[in-house]
């Protein structure tokens, strides 16, 4: 059975449409990077399966829920669909083990030393093992993006969505966010990540999909797509991106 | 019968500012309990409850304190037939005013966290009351108290308005102080001068309070 699936989705806010009748299948276990320009509705369509936005049309489901049915409980739904966001979205407030540790405890009701065994293994996973009782400020952007990354595993989820998590980060910090999400990847998580980091897309991928206009315009093995692209639109944007 | 203001005057000024502090006091704490909820009201992702919560401010905020002290001390026992002592009148007046403010000054402190906070914590299956308990409140409180602070400089300089239905503060004390010595410059200059102890250290904290907020940020 697929994990996501969309069946014309529309998406506008006001008289714009940003999704124009999108419609997807991913398979548990599938990387799917989503490459477009921005305002092409990339980021918008990772939005709307976990229901941060509402669609005008259409239908989505999550592993045979409905997300945009008002009857479906977004709660239960999001533990298992984890998000990562391009402004890493920490708590500031918070120390690193209570920012991975909060909705496990507050959500799932998980005893605090089980929750601070929980928070050390994922931060493991992203390298982070001696932050644990650090800020986010005392982090740089590429130490914040990994333990967000964590915060979103700690949860368990089926599905991770990666919202350009490295377009504020140095080149530097890029590669080693990067380098947790093939980890992540190797695991066997199902991953949608919207991204222009087109080499790492080619290089982790199973599918790749361009998005234009509100529109899957191009999608496709990622070697494949990237090297033969059919459409002016997919060529004139990977000439932009890569020179 | 026309006595000397002496030093005994002072003394009862001072003793009557005790229930200037404590009418204060009681009406911070059912404003806050009221602007705790209008806060949340308007912040809801409810339209009717965010509504219902601008309602109120602009009601309450569009009437004059005083006319709440009348309706509630002369008004509710030709209305309801209830007598309410002037204690009763000024807390409950004080309470719906001091609400009123205090929740618009929350909204906008809650409404300072940026919205992606809000996002994050949704996005981890927090309901609506966790992502505030947990996330949004702890930050905003920060945010909050400057303003709060300077709230109750004014709540604590508008007591003074429970004089007029016979609540024995510290304006009170000095009408009558005024009405047996008829030294009004004397008495009033006192009368003046507790408020200004009671709130000129309120404000100096209230901008330190500023001051650390932003250096930290």
């Amino acid at each position: 059975m697929s994990l996501v699936e969309l069946h014309d989705v529309v998406k506008r806010f006001g008289a714009n449409t940003v999704l124009d009748r999108v419609s997807l299948t991913v398979q548990p276990g599938e990387i799917i990077a989503i490459i477009g320009r921005s305002g092409s509705g990339k980021s918008t369509m990772l939005r709307c399966i976990n229901g941060l936005e509402s669609i005008q049309g259409g239908r989505i489901v999550f592993d045979g829920e409905t997300v945009n049915d008002p009857a479906t409980n977004l709660r239960k739904l999001r533990q298992r669909v984890g998000i990562v966001f391009q402004s890493y979205n920490l708590f500031p407030h918070l120390s690193v083990e209570r920012n991975i540790t909060l909705a496990p405890r507050v959500v799932k009701g998980i005893e605090r030393d089980a929750a601070r065994d929980l928070a050390a293994r994922a931060l493991a996973r992203v390298g982070l093992a001696d932050k644990i009782d650090a800020y986010p400020d005392q982090l740089s952007g590429g130490q914040q993006q990994r333990v967000a990354i964590a915060r979103s595993l700690a949860m368990q989820p089926q599905l991770m969505l990666f919202d350009e998590i490295t377009s504020a980060l140095d080149p530097e910090l890029t590669g080693e966010v990067l380098k947790v999400l093939e980890q992540v990847a190797k695991e066997g998580m199902t991953m949608m990540l919207v991204t222009h980091e087109i080499g790492f897309a080619r290089r982790v991928a199973t599918r790749l999909i361009f998005m234009h206009s509100g529109r899957i315009w191009e999608e496709g093995l990622a070697g494949d797509v990237l090297a033969k692209p059919r459409t002016p639109e997919l060529a004139t944007f990977l000439d932009a991106v890569l020179h | 019968m026309i006595r000397e203001f002496s030093l005994v005057d002072i003394y009862y000024l001072l003793l009557a500012a005790r229930w200037t502090l404590a009418l204060t006091g009681l009406a911070f704490l059912g404003g806050s309990l009221v602007g705790l909820l209008i806060a949340v009201l308007r912040v809801s992702p409810v339209a009717p409850l965010r509504a219902l919560g601008a309602g109120y401010i602009s009601i309450v905020q569009g009437i004059p304190l005083l006319a709440w002290l009348f309706v509630l001390f002369f008004g509710l026992p030709i209305l309801a037939g209830v007598r309410v002592s002037p204690w009763i009148a000024a807390m409950v007046a004080f309470s719906i005013y001091a609400g009123a403010f205090l929740g618009d000054i929350w909204r906008g402190c809650l409404q300072a966290i940026p919205r992606q906070q809000w996002e994050a914590g949704a996005s981890l299956g927090l309901s609506f009351a966790d992502q505030l308990r947990y996330i949004i409140v702890p930050q905003a409180v920060r945010v909050a108290i400057p303003p709060t602070v300077g709230f109750l400089v004014q709540l604590i300089k508008n007591t003074s308005l429970a004089a007029v239905i016979g609540f024995v503060e510290l304006t009170r004390e000095g009408q009558l102080t005024n009405s047996t010595t008829y030294r009004p410059f004397t008495v009033y200059i006192v009368v003046a001068a507790i408020y200004f102890a009671l709130c000129f250290p309120l404000t100096q904290w209230s901008r330190s309070l500023e001051r650390t907020f932003r250096v930290s940020r």
